[in-house]
């Protein structure tokens, strides 16, 4: 066996649990694997954008005939050259309190954020397309920007959408419970202003599109890096008026995506039109600038939130309001994320009123739309806040003040103070318990007056969170408005040499699937993880998936591929025991070999029961040769996947700067498939809510300007940034999913900004400094140190521009 | 964009002769016109490392470097860093075993920024290897994995140290 298996003491071979590195690896780290950008056909032509340059005018006229005119090039569109082609993508998420809006693929009369579509050249090759591009002349006439989505929902701000009556896209309010009484009798009241920074998911590969449209066959093929192939196969075919059997989508190896390669794009219709009306295929690939500019952003909100507790720091009730910035369009996710914002608020925590005014509002920004968490770290920060706020106010410690209020284990399920979310599994004290444990929290605590003596400024900071995982179950997309499905499919076929192919719907991103797939196919057939194929991003062959790849739904497709695996060994077993003369009953199936119970040296192997299977010369009546099946699982519920995170931080006061000195992680995903891929997934997830919550935002000037274009001005976490990843686990199953997987790729991302704050706030309490605003840099913290009065005493200070 | 310009550039130890525009990136000719697209670019202006490879046999951004520039120049990708055409690199094996790639854009980059660390300073630090791979950027690790697999390659003396090799001409598909 190539690959690391364990005997079980049964003798079964199990893959499941084992921490095995993963098949993708070999070509990746060799150079070879295929990511868009390698895709090149004959005869391929190349697209180019022409962005918009301001963030709110009108357009006055675009002038393209120098463009077309240079040699090489085949064709300048505006959207006056397509005014049949450019049917827009429709949002997908549309609750009823969610206005009209849509995707447009080319803006005709007005641009609304700087990077919108204004016109593409196509070209025999990139360097004229990008030439030809800077001779298109566009008279623009500014109209006045909204850059401040608080300032946009003022009745006299500029008008995003003329046929809207505000900027307004949408309200959903949540409300249960009496949340006012729960006020009025409350002994004490915390609350809080919070800013989450705009920031996206930046993946290293930035989007492109390869489109090939055969006008023999009238079928286009078109190689994607959406996360949502089967998703984006209907809607391009909806707005192609192509069925959707004439579109094959070809997915090639990924470079990361974390969300932003989710929302459906205008450069996706605008390379199939190109295609089309061409005759050749086209290719577009984005460069870094126009990522940053349009592809989406995502987590802004500004909110405010209360809660009641009553003496002894029991949560009665919270209510507030979150304003989330979608920038200049609704995105494909619709209000999605900050409805999921809205419905995480209660996190861990036990009680009953609650009231929440979502309010979504359109500016002159980029689009804000899907980044890993979804929502989650924009509800965990502001929640985790309060609490260590509520944990001064009592004089109690935060560990103990959630202690006090966490949901037991005992009172799972747990419908949450939402009304729209039911936990399944989870000992949340018991994280608490363990990431204290590991921390060595009360010697931390001993220590920390000391260390103040010292002018050591350490902090600890928890963050405890909740990840909604395997989203989700059909029937409650439909009730949130969700205008697609959660279920996931797999097919298996067993060749006629007995060796097993997975087909999953999954779109691999980094998370892995191949390997975690083929550990799940290998341990339902008890057969080696080399005799199993996973093949993936090709729509014509792959089970079709409504949601595609995210929301960590990994654990839906294992449950299909079980699922699969079972009606086949049903249908060997009865093969098996007609050509071995035995009831079906007695024919028992192990590590890859089927036999009669009592004698396990008398039976079949897997590649003999294909054989017969496939030659069909004799099975048993009625039974349909080759060994081949798909199975869809819908879930049931969702997976409540959950944890605590502890940092411990060191400040310097003289410059605002931080270190780490621990971060531990204490996760529960249920049982692991492949514990080496959870810590990845973890540990990247970590390092990405600590990138939002230090470093990272999208900064635009008054007149909607973006002022960080590239990684010089946009700061990512580096090799420097990151503590040390101390990591443990809790096993709770989840009922509602085969194995009780639960998802894992989010859950690292949603605690971290709470924790860095919660441990600063923390290490500078001599201060009395809050940080309720996100990124924060160390100009943030040196401004807030001086203003405390923190160099009052002599002690001078670096001066920070 | 005018002046087509003759260069030659040895590649993993094979020889090229090509013409280019004196605008193409070193990048663009490797992946574009000579095939080696395991070489990847992530930003284009020299802040992610995605790009980095060998010439004469020290780490650059290729996306930074003219391809005219490197007329003459002997150049080395993530397809050569092995020794031979069918085993791997130690980072190779190590980058597997530690977990130190998901999405693998950056990876080559990433390889190559190592090995050239590695065989300059065969028994690096920790904070050495922290502070030689941070113009790296990596998304979706959080990186520490990346510095695990590089120290047990340090640890265990595996990386071949640097050299004037002259490579058996390898050919690329």
């Amino acid at each position: 066996m190539s690959e690391q298996a364990e005997m079980s003491e049964q003798g079964k071979v199990t893959w499941i649990g084992k921490p095995v590195p993963r098949r993708e690896d070999r070509p990746l780290t060799a150079g070879a694997g295929r990511y868009m950008a390698d895709i090149e056909m004959p005869g391929m032509l190349y697209m180019v954008v022409l962005r918009s340059p301001q963030a709110h005018a009108k357009i006055v006229s675009i002038d393209t005939d120098a463009a077309r005119a240079m040699p090489g090039v085949h064709a300048v569109y505006t959207a006056a050259d397509l005014p049949e082609e450019l049917k827009p993508f429709p949002v997908i998420w549309r609750p009823p309190v969610l206005k009209d809006d849509s995707i447009a693929a080319l803006a005709s009369d007005r641009v609304r954020n700087v990077g919108e579509e204004v016109a593409v050249v196509v070209a025999d090759t990139q360097q004229i397309a990008e030439d030809a591009r800077e001779l298109i002349r566009v008279k623009y006439e500014r109209l006045p920007a909204n850059v401040d989505p608080i300032k946009a929902l003022e009745p006299d701000s500029p008008r995003i959408r003329d046929e809207w009556d505000d900027n307004v896209a949408a309200l959903f309010p949540f409300r249960n419970g009496d949340v006012d009484a729960a006020f009025a009798e409350a002994a004490h009241v915390v609350d809080g202003h919070f800013k989450i920074n705009r920031h996206a998911a930046m993946p290293m590969e930035t989007r492109g599109v390869v489109a090939s449209w055969d006008a023999l066959t009238e079928t286009l093929t078109f190689w994607s890096m959406s996360q949502a192939a089967s998703l984006l196969r209907t809607e391009l075919a909806k707005s192609l008026d192509l069925p959707d059997n004439a579109i094959r989508v070809m997915t090639p190896n990924v470079g990361g995506a974390f969300g932003a390669k989710w929302d459906r794009y205008a450069e996706d219709l605008l390379a199939c039109v190109a295609t089309r009306r061409l005759g050749r295929p086209v290719k577009w690939m984005e460069d870094r600038r126009e990522h940053f500019q349009s592809t989406v952003h995502a987590r802004e909100q500004i909110q405010d939130w209360e809660m009641a507790l009553d003496e002894d720091g029991r949560i009665l009730g919270v209510r507030g309001r979150a304003v989330a910035d979608l920038g200049s369009c609704v995105p494909s996710s619709g209000i999605g994320t900050q409805w999921v914002t809205g419905n995480t608020i209660p996190n861990q925590y036990k009680f009953e009123n609650y009231s929440a005014d979502i309010i979504a509002v359109l500016t002159n920004k980029a689009r804000a739309g899907s980044y890993r968490g979804f929502g989650g770290p924009e509800s965990n920060f502001p929640m985790e806040r309060l609490m260590d706020k509520a944990a001064k106010e009592l004089g109690v410690d935060p560990a103990e003040l959630r202690f006090r209020n966490q949901i037991q284990p005992e009172d799972m399920p747990y419908p949450t103070a939402t009304g729209m979310a039911v936990y399944d599994t989870g000992d949340y004290p018991g994280a608490l318990r363990r990431a204290l444990e590991m921390v060595g929290y009360e010697k931390l605590r001993e220590e920390q007056p000391k260390l103040r003596e010292q002018g050591i400024y350490r902090g600890l900071g928890i963050g405890c969170y909740v990840h909604c995982t395997g989203f989700g179950p059909s029937a409650m997309l439909g009730m949130i408005n969700y205008d697609t499905s959660g279920y996931e499919g797999a097919r298996i076929r067993i060749d006629p040499g007995g060796k097993v192919t997975v087909y999953t719907g999954m779109i691999p991103l980094g998370q892995g699937t191949e390997t975690s797939l083929a550990q799940i196919a290998a341990d339902s057939f008890g057969i080696d993880m080399d005799d199993v194929r996973v093949v993936w991003g090709d729509t014509s062959q792959t089970p079709y998936t409504g949601f595609g790849s995210g929301g960590s739904r990994s654990n839906l497709a294992m449950t299909a591929v079980m699922n699969a695996a079972e009606q086949l060994k049903a249908k060997m077993i009865r093969i098996a025991a007609h050509t071995l003369e035995a009831s079906p009953d007695d024919v028992e199936f192990a590590d890859g070999h089927l036999s009669v119970r009592g004698v396990p040296d008398s039976g079949l192997t897997m590649p003999e029961v294909a054989r017969i299977a496939y030659l069909a010369h004799s099975l048993p009546e009625g039974e349909e040769p080759m060994l081949q099946t798909q199975q869809v699982f819908d879930p049931p519920g969702f997976g409540w996947a959950y944890g605590c995170h502890v940092g411990v931080v060191d400040v310097d006061i003289q410059t605002g700067m931080m270190d780490w000195k621990r971060y531990v992680i204490v996760d529960d995903c249920g049982p692991m498939v492949n514990p080496l891929i959870v810590r990845g997934q973890i540990e990247g997830g970590v390092a990405q809510g600590i990138g939002g919550a230090l470093l990272e935002e999208m900064v635009y000037d008054e007149a909607g300007q973006p002022m960080t274009s590239s990684f010089m001005d946009y700061l990512m976490p580096t090799f420097h940034d990151v503590p040390d990843y101390e990591i443990d686990h809790l096993v709770s199953p989840s009922p509602h999913i085969r194995g009780g997987f639960k998802g894992m790729g989010e859950s690292g991302v949603m605690a971290p900004a709470a924790v860095v704050a919660n441990a600063i706030v923390d290490a500078l309490a001599p201060f009395g400094i809050e940080v309720d605003e996100l990124p924060i840099t160390p100009n943030v913290l040196w401004r807030k140190l001086r203003d405390a009065g923190a160099f009052e005493d002599g002690r001078s200070a670096a001066s920070v521009g | 964009m005018t002046g087509e310009r003759k260069i030659s550039l040895r590649v993993n130890g094979r020889q090229h002769e090509l013409e280019v525009e004196p605008r193409l990136s070193l990048a663009d000719a490797l992946r574009n016109e000579l095939g080696y697209t395991g070489t990847h670019l992530g930003c284009e202006h020299g802040m992610c490392g995605a790009c980095t490879v060998w010439l004469d046999g020290k780490s650059v951004r290729s996306c930074l470097m003219l391809a005219a520039l490197a007329d003459g120049a002997e150049v080395t990708t993530i397809e050569g860093l092995a020794p031979d055409g069918d085993s791997q690199h130690p980072l190779q094996a190590a980058f597997s075993k530690h977990h130190a790639l998901q999405c693998g854009f950056c990876t080559p980059g990433m390889i190559m920024a190592a090995a050239d660390l590695l065989q300059q300073n065969p028994h690096p630090s920790e904070e050495e290897v922290v502070d030689w791979m941070g113009g790296n950027i990596c998304r979706c690790t959080g990186y520490r994995a990346i510095v695990r697999a590089v120290m047990d390659v340090a640890e265990s003396g595996a990386a071949p140290p640097a050299s004037d090799p002259e490579p058996e001409p390898s050919s690329v598909g």
